[in-house]
């Protein structure tokens, strides 16, 4: 199968956020990493775009996303004061609508810079 | 960080002559910051590369970073507040007490030179990392060591800049910044942001249980946080978004699954130095992304009915 190459592709494993390395991927996985460091590499390899988990589960069972986005709102308008927390692995256009989110619902935001 | 005397990664690689690394083990935990940032890169007035920089090491250990030091100082478990204080007076030309220095487990002579060379660096620059920050005297370390590169400003340019760790968490502090005005642990309870460290930040939260209901996204508290704070999170209905179903979502009554932040999913990240980049995402994910799970929770809560008490009538007269 003919591979995808993307160049400057970002690395998002440490602070350093490397934008110049070279991916080789099929529809499913990145096969090859160029520049990456051994961090980088391993990180950029071991997530896929494979169907490996339940799209949503709800106490544990499986569920739509549609059932467990009603399920999460309904706990987190019913709280007095819900936490929203980690902010890492999430971009910042996340973390901006993670704001609003904790504003509307009267809650703490906070991210790993508190620890 | 309001303040803060720092530069970018970029004038580090063209400019600095002196590089000190504190409580950080670069080789190992940022493995292309000699190479792609600071040491072996040639600069714009760097013309030789790694022949034209001295780099210094500091920590309680000699960790594989040491290897790529010209000098490492090993400096006594918990006495890098002391050191930074010493380094402070000696800059200064101030006579310093020798049982003060002998603590520090280093000789006068070892920090005067360190001292000397901060002074006569062209341009230096203080990376600091975890080894500093989170060790006794926490914030206090950062404080002493951000003032140590402040007032090197009399006598050369000198910067700071802390070694930040996994993926977006420089990106958190900068959007909490630009939205609340302060970049952590931000309460929003009484509806305008409220920022108190060891009070609204989350291990303190938790450990007290005063959350009855927790979101995490991008993080997995439940393999990293101390017990009591995990066991809270178990007993409260936690929510979780990751691409992978984690330790945290094993305890949690929601998981949604995500696409991963660079690999499947779009956006901007920011580098340690506060500069934004862009993903440039390679595969497309069977799952949405986290912004937009966000969003559908904040639709989902915006059509319920307002949480604010009613507003009470202005008393007539
Ligand atoms: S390639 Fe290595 S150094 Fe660069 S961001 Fe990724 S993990 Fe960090």
């Amino acid at each position: 199968m003919e591979l995808t190459i993307t160049k400057n592709a970002t690395c998002t494993f440490c602070g350093c956020v490397c934008d110049d390395i070279e991916l080789h991927s099929d529809a499913e996985r990145i096969v090859e990493t160029k520049r990456a460091c051994i961090l980088g590499e391993s990180w950029f390899r071991n997530h896929t775009a494979e169907r490996l988990y339940p799209d949503a589960l709800i106490d544990g069972k499986p569920a739509t996303v549609d059932e467990a986005v009603e399920a999460a709102a309904e706990y987190l308008y019913n709280a007095h004061l819900p936490l929203v927390y980690g902010l890492s692995n999430v971009t910042c256009e996340t973390q901006r609508e993670a704001v609003a989110l904790t504003e509307m619902i009267g809650g703490v935001v906070d991210s790993h810079t508190s620890l | 960080m309001g303040g803060k005397v720092t530069c970018t990664l970029g004038e580090v690689k063209n400019r600095a002559d002196l590089i000190v690394y504190w409580g950080g083990n670069p080789a190992e935990c940022h493995p292309r910051h000699f190479t792609k940032y600071t040491l072996t890169q040639k600069g714009k007035f760097i013309p030789k590369g790694r022949k034209d920089r001295t780099m210094i090491l500091v920590d309680i250990r000699e960790t594989p970073s040491a290897k790529a030091a010209d000098i490492f100082l090993q400096v006594r478990p918990n006495k890098d507040f002391e050191m930074l204080s010493i380094l402070r007076a000696l800059i200064k030309g101030q006579r310093v007490h020798a049982e003060r220095v002998a603590e520090t487990g280093l000789t006068l002579e070892q920090l005067t030179d360190f001292a000397e060379r901060m002074k006569k660096a062209r341009f230096g620059v203080l990376f600091f990392g975890m080894g500093l920050s989170m060790t006794r005297g926490k914030h206090m370390n950062s404080a002493a060591l951000l003032s140590l590169a402040a007032e090197l400003n009399a006598f050369t340019k000198f910067v700071a800049m802390p070694m930040r760790g996994h993926g977006n968490v420089t990106g958190g502090d900068v959007i909490m910044r630009w939205t609340t005005g302060y970049p952590f642990g931000v309460n929003l309870s009484r509806g305008y942001p409220r920022f108190n460290p060891g009070e609204f930040s989350t291990v303190d939260l938790l450990l007290r249980g005063d959350n009855d209901a927790a979101l995490i996204l991008g993080a997995d508290p439940g393999a990293t946080m101390p017990q009591p704070a995990i066991d809270h999170l178990a007993r409260i209905p936690t929510i979780v978004l990751d691409p992978k179903v984690t330790h945290t979502s094993r305890l949690s009554r929601v998981h949604i699954t995500t696409a991963a932040t660079g690999i499947s999913a779009p956006g901007t990240v920011y580098r340690m130095d506060e500069i934004p980049l862009p993903l440039r995402p390679p595969l497309k994910s069977p799952y949405p992304t986290d912004e937009e799970v966000v969003r559908r929770i904040y639709k989902a809560v915006a059509k319920k009915p307002m949480w604010l008490p009613p507003e009470e009538p202005a008393a007539k007269g």
